[in-house]
């Protein structure tokens, strides 16, 4: 069954992406054609086979040592440094709740 | 008499250096040159980065004064794909996204490649976020193919690709995700190469699909393309990706040792040969490389991958649900574009991203997060990797029958700029690069000379075993060989003619 506009406009606020003017009819159009494409990967919802989430699965992870790494630490300038909005040691952000929602 | 430096590989470079031929510093003027010379044409790069190339040449000149040992691509000029990180550069992923991003670190590919003694001229362009075959979704300008303007260099390493093909350096770093450096390589003429995945270390390389990237080199050279290889996976596995592998550096002596191929089995896929969309030329130039392999002693075998036909669905599943996964981290707060005066976070992150993100990237975005939706999520994203089960069962059969596998990169030459403008015929356009992005394993492109129909370049693609990468490094070297000029020894194609010569000269 197609995407409609409202779905669409559903997965977006999900994606936290906003859409704004034509790209709403245009992103529901691409969603369409994608999905189609997709159609043949579901003849593979196979129960015999077990899915591989990673390529070259059987090989182990990486660890380290559970000890500080003080050279890996970003240093807080550099940390801060791509940041538009900052105050003191911290990012600044605006209100999480909008008004009326608190 | 002058020369220009683009005549140069990258061992040639590194030679010169060591005998005293020439300094770093005049190579890395040459090439600055160059770049000046031939970057309005191609604009291959984003940044280019004159002050660490000259501190970089200037120690390497220092080291060799003093009596050091020089690193074995000690002088080599390298473009950097903008995806990784270099302390003292932006890496903005060819996105507004990112503009004003300065790298805080250098990553484990780029640290290697400065190791070994390459000099850094810039970052290259590239698709947004790498989602494309193009680059023309730069969110700042398009790259053009060197072999002709009016093209793409394919993508998404196109910028990386471009300056190898233009002759402005020898060697450059690109990231391959579902083609990202094998097509652009076929596209503009030259040597490209997708390690296994977990052989080189993607810390501090921007994450697209975190199952499918892989980093890897571009040369003109196959032997160029080796010494890369070796420098990326020298110092062993980084504990700073948990993905990486222990590889051991033997990709030189695996380009070396390309002479008698006699109980080697190279196999051929019948489906890809006669596939639709295949142009006449590129098949024709994959037989050119298979005739090459045979006259070596090889045996020619036909092979079957019976559901690589579901690779391409399969990964327009997994990449961009992991794309989204690992996108969804730019929200404006601690990097990256910030939308100004918004009232709440919700609203600042939406906007940041709406504004931040070109087309390509929201759509992909979009994908994933329908697709990693409750409900949707068990139909599509199940299915799609168990058709990763079954194609690298495919594989693992093939390769019991034969050492390595011949096959096209790219269905037809580079394409113009804005020719593909339905997103979902460009994503069908990676049909022969994908699978290895789902299964795991590597393959190189070798260039086999121009197309008798487009006169662009063409190319073959070599698939080995995971971790089998040293062999695609000794089969494409005696195509290389075998198609290269009988009295230079040169490579079938070498720098784009329209950039050949065109400044860097090496006084």
């Amino acid at each position: 069954m197609a995407l409609t506009q409202e779905d669409v406009r559903g997965i977006a606020d999900y994606a936290r992406i906003a859409l704004e003017g034509d790209e709403l009819a245009q992103m529901t159009a691409y969603m369409n054609d994608a999905v189609a494409m997709l159609e043949p990967v579901l003849a593979y919802n196979l129960p015999d086979v077990e899915p591989t989430f990673h390529p070259i699965g059987d090989l182990s992870n990486v660890m380290r040592e559970d000890a500080a790494a003080p050279e890996r630490d970003l240093a807080r300038d550099a940390a801060l440094g791509n940041a538009v909005a900052t105050r003191g040691d911290s990012f600044r952000v605006p209100s999480i709740l909008g008004e009326g929602e608190a | 008499m002058a020369r220009s430096f683009d005549t140069l590989t990258a061992a040639e470079i590194a030679a010169g250096i060591a005998a005293g031929d020439f300094s770093a510093a005049e190579v890395c003027t040459a090439a600055l040159d160059a770049i000046a010379a031939r970057e309005p044409e191609v604009q291959a790069f984003l940044q280019v980065t004159p002050e660490l190339a000259q501190e970089a040449a200037a120690r390497i000149d220092a080291a060799r004064a003093a009596g050091e040992a020089l690193g074995p691509l000690a002088g080599v000029p390298l473009a950097i794909k903008d995806n990784m990180n270099l302390a003292g550069t932006r890496t903005t992923c060819a996105s507004r996204m990112l503009e004003n991003y300065e790298s805080p670190y250098t990553a484990t590919c780029v640290a290697r490649m400065l190791a070994a003694g390459c000099i850094p001229v810039g970052k290259a362009n590239m698709d947004e976020f790498a989602f494309g075959s193009s680059t023309d979704s730069s969110a700042f300008h398009p790259t053009n193919n060197p072999w002709d303007t009016a093209r793409v260099p394919g993508g998404s390493s196109g910028g990386s690709a471009a300056a190898v093909a233009a002759g402005m350096v020898p060697l450059s770093l690109g990231s391959d995700t579902g083609g990202s450096i094998r097509q652009p390589a076929a596209l503009c003429g030259v040597v490209g190469m997708k390690p296994t995945y977990g052989a080189v270390s993607r810390y501090g390389v921007v994450a697209f699909g975190s199952s499918l990237d892989q980093v890897g080199p571009f040369g003109r050279t196959v032997a160029d393309v080796a010494l890369a290889m070796d420098a990326l996976v020298s110092g062993g596995r980084d504990p700073y990706d948990s993905t990486a592998q222990d590889v051991v550096p033997g990709f030189v002596a695996a380009a070396a040792s390309a002479e008698d191929l006699a109980g080697t089995r190279i196999g051929l896929v019948p489906a890809f040969m006669e596939a639709e969309g295949l142009t006449a030329e590129v098949r024709a130039g994959v037989e050119r490389a298979a005739s090459a392999l045979e006259a070596a002693g090889a045996e020619l075998v036909e092979v079957d991958l019976p559901h690589v036909d579901a690779a391409i669905a399969a990964y327009y599943v997994i990449g961009p649900a992991e794309a989204f996964s690992n996108l969804a981290r730019f929200d404006g707060i601690r990097y990256g574009y910030q939308e100004p005066g918004c009232a709440n976070l919700a609203q600042q992150s939406a906007l940041s991203r709406a504004h931040g993100f070109g087309d390509e990237a929201k759509r992909r975005q979009m994908l994933g997060a329908y697709l990693l939706s409750s409900g949707v999520y068990d139909t599509y994203y199940y299915a799609a990797q168990k058709a990763r089960t079954l194609i690298t069962a495919d594989y693992t059969a093939a390769f019991a029958q034969v050492d390595a596998i011949l096959m096209p990169a790219t269905p037809h030459a580079a394409f113009r700029h804005g020719e593909i403008s339905d997103p979902t015929q460009m994503y069908l356009s990676d049909m022969y690069t994908i699978s290895l992005n789902i299964a795991g394993n590597g393959g190189i492109v070798v260039p086999v000379g121009l197309g008798e129909d487009t006169g662009l370049p063409m190319a073959a693609q070599l698939v080995a075993p995971a971790f089998a990468d040293e062999r695609l490094v000794t089969y494409a070297a005696v195509i290389e060989r075998a198609l290269a000029d009988a009295a230079t020894g040169a490579p079938v194609l070498g720098v784009a003619p329209a950039c050949a010569g065109k400044g860097g000269e090496l006084a």
